[in-house]
């Protein structure tokens, strides 16, 4: 039915490269410009780990509606999930560079500020640690139970494990939607100490969900086009490109409620974060995040023959892996390194990121059959047929 | 004189009709309680429908956008707060509203001259079990004996339950 997924010699080495360049770019980050280097270190790590939390709900998703065309593709979104021990590890990193990030972190902010101050029982340096591993520990935890439930469904089959697995990704996507949102307050609104949004975890959220979705896209084509998942038709890709398409609404929906609130309120404490922006050199920036997360997936997934051209899905998805980039630069660079800034840093510190991610997630799927066994719907995901 | 053929099941219905279709055999008319995808795909209707919309949609952007801005910066600019009279993020969300409900309404008009719908109108019901749980495929009669014949056997190997000619 399917080839087993091996980890080539050549991925590997390709991957070892891209941290290797990732190494030095962050080494040369720290002896040039160390803000700028943890912004860097932060917005990475902080993109996988929304990635690996979008596929976690994503695959929580499929099980609780029951989704039976996406049953092919589980293991996918599964392997994402094995960055966040890396990204839980890299996290914990930040307390070395928390000064250069936060504001609140700093001993006197809060003796000469009224704001922080009151913001500082929940907002002090070994708290917000505390919640960071509590965050981890859940997401792994819950994380790897589906992953041994469907490993032990590929050996035992029956449906008592299918319903177990919905019974845990209905409880995980309540815990996702609660520590998600307080990670995003932490780790990005925080940055901005004075400032908040009460759109700011949905519009995370989404973003992880969206993006999360676009790279399951991306690595099951690529897959598909290395003559695995034999079976990825018109049907599925039509269901997928539904999935972006859903998302690209939803993400414009809530950046622009976001923006438009803020701006037409016209509060000086919350345009602050816009007028950093505007006024910042990140205007253009500002107009490309839109451009590329929400307006070319959208006018390019609108027609349904656009959907099931299976290089357009690909080049869509492939975009939004830089769109997502770019979105988050914008929430975190105005704050920590204040005027633009892009260069082999930048450029290097995300290849070797993401030459970990695609490391891990490559050896996680090469350790099990990349189709699962006995999942009770699999079937219909092998047949799916819809018309066209 | 159409030949009406009834069936019980779904799959038997598809079975037929793709045993017509390969003997060339132009279906008139299918009738189901629910929508079935292959019957869509074998009758090869192509519909211009979603385009309509898209287009409702389009005129709908234009029109509510240049509306906007001829009201609140050419006839009659107001200052409100200091923000400047072309407040595009303002005008966003009222396009979004008005451009459904223009792509509502006129779909709703299209689709009933399409399908010539008008208050009042009979239903065209060739067999009213389809709307229970039979599915019902209605052939274009040619008016010879052994054509018909030769129809209605088709329908029956598939496991048509009633054939016949109205």
């Amino acid at each position: 039915m399917d080839k087993q997924f091996q980890l080539s010699n050549r991925l590997k080495t390709a991957c070892i490269v891209l941290i290797v360049i990732g190494l030095i770019a962050l080494a040369y980050g720290f002896f040039t410009s160390t803000q700028q280097t943890w912004a860097n270190i932060l917005l990475n790590n902080y993109y996988f780990v929304s990635l690996s939390i979008g596929a976690a709900f994503f695959l929580a998703l499929q099980y609780i509606t029951q989704s039976g065309w996406s049953a092919m593709f589980k293991r996918v979104p599964e392997a994402m999930n094995f960055y966040l021990p890396a990204g839980a590890l890299l996290m914990l990193l930040l307390y070395f560079g928390m000064h250069h990030l936060y504001h609140w972190s700093h001993h006197d902010a809060a003796a000469h500020d009224a704001l922080i101050r009151h913001k500082a029982p929940y907002l002090n340096t070994p708290f917000f640690y505390i919640r960071l591993v509590v965050f981890f520990a859940l997401w792994i935890w819950m994380s790897l139970t589906l992953r041994k439930l469907s490993l032990r469904e590929d050996t035992e089959g029956g449906l008592a494990l299918f319903e177990k697995s919905e019974l845990y990704s209905k409880i995980y996507i309540f815990i996702i939607a609660i520590t998600f949102s307080l990670a995003s307050f932490d780790w990005i609104m925080s940055i901005d100490v004075h400032w908040y949004s009460t759109l700011f975890a949905l519009k995370n959220f989404v973003t992880a969900f969206y993006h999360g979705t676009a790279v399951i896209v991306l690595i099951a084509i690529l897959l598909h086009q290395q003559g695995h998942y034999p079976g990825l038709n018109k049907s599925h890709l039509l269901d997928f490109s539904r999935y972006l398409f859903m998302l690209s609404i939803v993400w414009g929906y809530f950046f622009f409620a976001q923006f438009m609130l803020i701006w037409y309120s016209n509060i000086p404490e919350e345009t602050i974060y816009f007028y950093r922006q505007w006024h910042g050199g990140y205007k253009v920036i500002f107009y490309v995040n839109v451009v590329a997360n929400w307006f070319i997936p959208f006018i390019l997934l609108l027609a349904r023959r656009m959907d099931q051209n299976i290089q357009v899905v690909k080049w869509v998805s492939i975009l939004l892996v830089f769109g997502f980039w770019i979105d988050l630069y914008t929430q975190i660079f105005p704050g920590t390194v204040i005027s633009p800034r892009f260069g082999f840093i930048e450029i290097g510190s995300f290849l070797g990121f993401a030459g970990l991610f695609t490391l891990i997630t490559a050896w996680a799927l090469s350790r099990a059959p990349l189709i699962p066994r006995n999942h009770p719907y699999l079937e219909e995901s092998l047949q799916h047929h819809v018309e066209s | 004189m159409n030949i009406i053929g009834v069936f019980n099941e779904e799959t038997q219905l598809v079975d037929a009709l793709h045993e017509l279709k390969e003997q060339k055999v132009s279906i008139d008319e299918v009738y189901t309680p629910y929508p079935v995808h292959h019957v869509f795909e074998l009758l090869e209707r192509k519909t211009s429908f979603t385009w309509w919309a898209f287009a409702y949609g389009f005129m709908a952007v234009v029109l509510v956008l240049s509306f906007l801005y001829y009201t609140s910066v050419i006839d009659w600019p107001l200052n409100f707060g200091g923000k400047p009279s072309s407040a595009f993020p303002s005008f966003i969300v009222i396009t979004i509203i008005l451009t459904i409900f223009s792509i509502t309404i006129l779909s709703l008009f299209t689709f009933s001259v399409m399908a010539v719908l008008y208050p009042g109108k009979k239903a065209v019901m060739p067999d009213e079990r389809a709307t229970d749980d039979k599915f019902v495929v209605v052939l274009r009669g040619q008016g010879q004996e052994a054509e018909t014949a030769r129809l209605g056997d088709i329908l029956r190997t598939h496991g048509a339950a009633e054939v016949y000619e109205k």
